[in-house]
């Protein structure tokens, strides 16, 4: 324990930051990812086969390629191609790309909860397609992947630690425990208090999740 | 399932409606076919057409490089899978014990592998377990961390799996007089199995996934003998697309091989 508060004294200000950059990059990717998650999914469900077969690649792609290896294409190997994106974007960039293929992919899950015959009967009430997608079946299809997309922004959080990968200026709680690691003899308890705030972080969204999921979710 | 939801949306177009979606269609083909062409112009301009960023690609020994890059990839996933697979079964086991001493053990050790990213675990492997003494070789390194990891999320697999087998199956096997480990290993375990086949297989790409960070302790995995390629070659956007395709291809594979065990169970 004396090793931790000293460890405290030394760096507690830099965790604070490390946490809330952990946080900052947790949120700025997660909510464009679900928002662009959200497009794709109704872009794929028009009767546009070139436009469908091009998002089934997207998010094949993005659901299988280790987030690791499209940062560092993303901040190594663009710039070759003449588009230069600076660290932190990267980062995010990585984080909501994939973030948006799991959110589509979850989201088609969700809306084949949606029972066919009330497509039907908005239809029959003289909706028009879109409207019955946005609402109808959106809406419904949302409430369903809660709990995925509670594991998928744990997952996210889990995932930010990859910015230690790239030189930032900033440092999150994996870079900061790698830099404290290398400085001093202090690892263990610096990884102890990492391994604190990650576990802390992951459960207070898990019961976020939970006690949203106990609102939004549909008795059927 | 009757009709996919698609089809019930659009089943019935109208004539009007036939030409507004082939001329969309048409629309959006035009579109992508920009995006593409814009793409590859962009690679031209770059200069990343050039011969000399590919023609390596067509001499054996880049393949067989990167196949061995491969191989290191599926070296270290296959036994982080197994030893998750075994130590996932334990911390299971000790998850559902009654008795305290066993349970809270468990659940912490669970919960801590599992709120905490591999990368984070490498990095202790790599930095901190040197300075006590411990130094692993960077196979083990890269390997341990992520088989911990992975056997927390398997654990959890396995127990829905567990809990999701009925009941009277283990009330059953009880009244027969079997014993408790038994009732678990002979009745409950393989049926719990049976449901969470498709999980395990998927939590596959996850563990191949994350062999990527193999680069950070120097491990020759695919994205590290990548790096040594680039080195060579200087070819940084041919190479790093090659290894994304490979790496996209085995967890495709994967993926698609997990839905279809999935499949004729219900």
């Amino acid at each position: 324990m004396g090793d931790v508060s000293r460890l405290l004294v030394d760096y507690g200000p830099a965790f604070g930051q490390a946490l809330l950059l952990t946080w900052k990059l947790t949120l700025l990717s997660f909510v464009p990812g679900f928002l662009l998650g959200i497009g794709v999914t109704v872009l794929r469900l028009l009767p546009l086969p070139p436009l469908r077969w091009v998002l089934t690649g997207y998010v094949e792609i993005f659901r299988n390629i280790p987030s690791v290896a499209l940062l560092i294409f993303i901040v190594f190997a663009l710039p070759d191609l003449q588009v230069v994106i600076d660290y932190e974007p990267s980062v995010i960039l990585t984080l909501a790309l994939v973030a948006s293929a799991f959110t589509a992919d979850y989201l088609r899950a969700g809306i084949n909860t949606v029972p066919g015959g009330q497509i039907e009967a908005a239809l029959s009430l003289g909706m028009r397609p879109l409207r019955v997608i946005t609402a109808i079946v959106l809406p419904q299809a949302l409430r369903a992947v809660v709990q995925p997309m509670t594991s998928l922004l744990i997952a996210l959080m889990l995932s930010t630690s990859l910015a230690s990968q790239v030189p930032f200026p900033g440092r999150e709680l994996t870079a900061l425990v790698s830099k404290i690691a290398t400085d001093s003899a202090a690892g263990i308890p610096a990884f102890a208090v990492a391994a604190a705030l990650y576990v802390a972080t992951g459960l207070l969204i898990a019961w976020a999740g939970a006690a949203l999921e106990k609102k939004a979710r549909i008795l059927r | 399932m009757s009709r996919s939801l698609e089809n019930i949306l659009f089943g019935a177009p109208s004539p009007r409606a036939q030409a507004v979606t082939r001329a969309m269609s048409a629309l959006a083909a035009a579109a992508l076919l920009a995006l593409a062409t814009g793409i590859v112009y962009r690679f031209h301009n770059a200069g990343q057409l050039d011969a000399r960023f590919w023609n390596f690609f067509a001499w054996s020994t880049t393949w067989s490089f990167l196949g061995k890059g491969l191989l290191g990839t599926m070296a270290s996933a296959a036994m982080a899978a197994v030893i998750a697979l075994g130590l996932g079964l334990v911390l299971m086991l000790g998850r559902l014990a009654p008795l305290r001493l066993l349970r809270w053990p468990s659940v912490a050790a669970i919960e801590f592998l599992r709120g905490t990213p591999t990368l984070l675990l490498i990095y202790v492997c790599f930095l901190v377990l040197p300075q006590i003494g411990i130094k692993l070789s960077t196979y083990w390194m890269l390997t341990l961390p992520i088989a911990l990891s992975t056997a927390a999320v398997v654990a959890e697999v396995y127990r829905a799996g567990v809990l999701a087998v009925p009941r009277g199956q283990t009330d059953a096997a009880r009244s027969l007089g079997l014993r408790e480990a038994q009732v678990f290993f002979s009745i409950v375990f393989p049926q719990a199995l049976r449901y969470i086949v498709p999980a395990l297989v998927a939590q596959l790409v996850i563990v191949v996934k994350d062999t990527t960070f193999g680069y950070v302790v120097t491990y020759g995995e695919l994205m590290q003998n990548a790096k040594v390629l680039i080195a060579n070659y200087h070819a940084l956007v041919p190479v790093y697309l090659v290894v994304a395709v490979l790496y996209c291809a085995v967890n495709y594979a994967i993926s698609k091989a997990s839905q279809r065990l999935g499949g004729p169970m219900h």
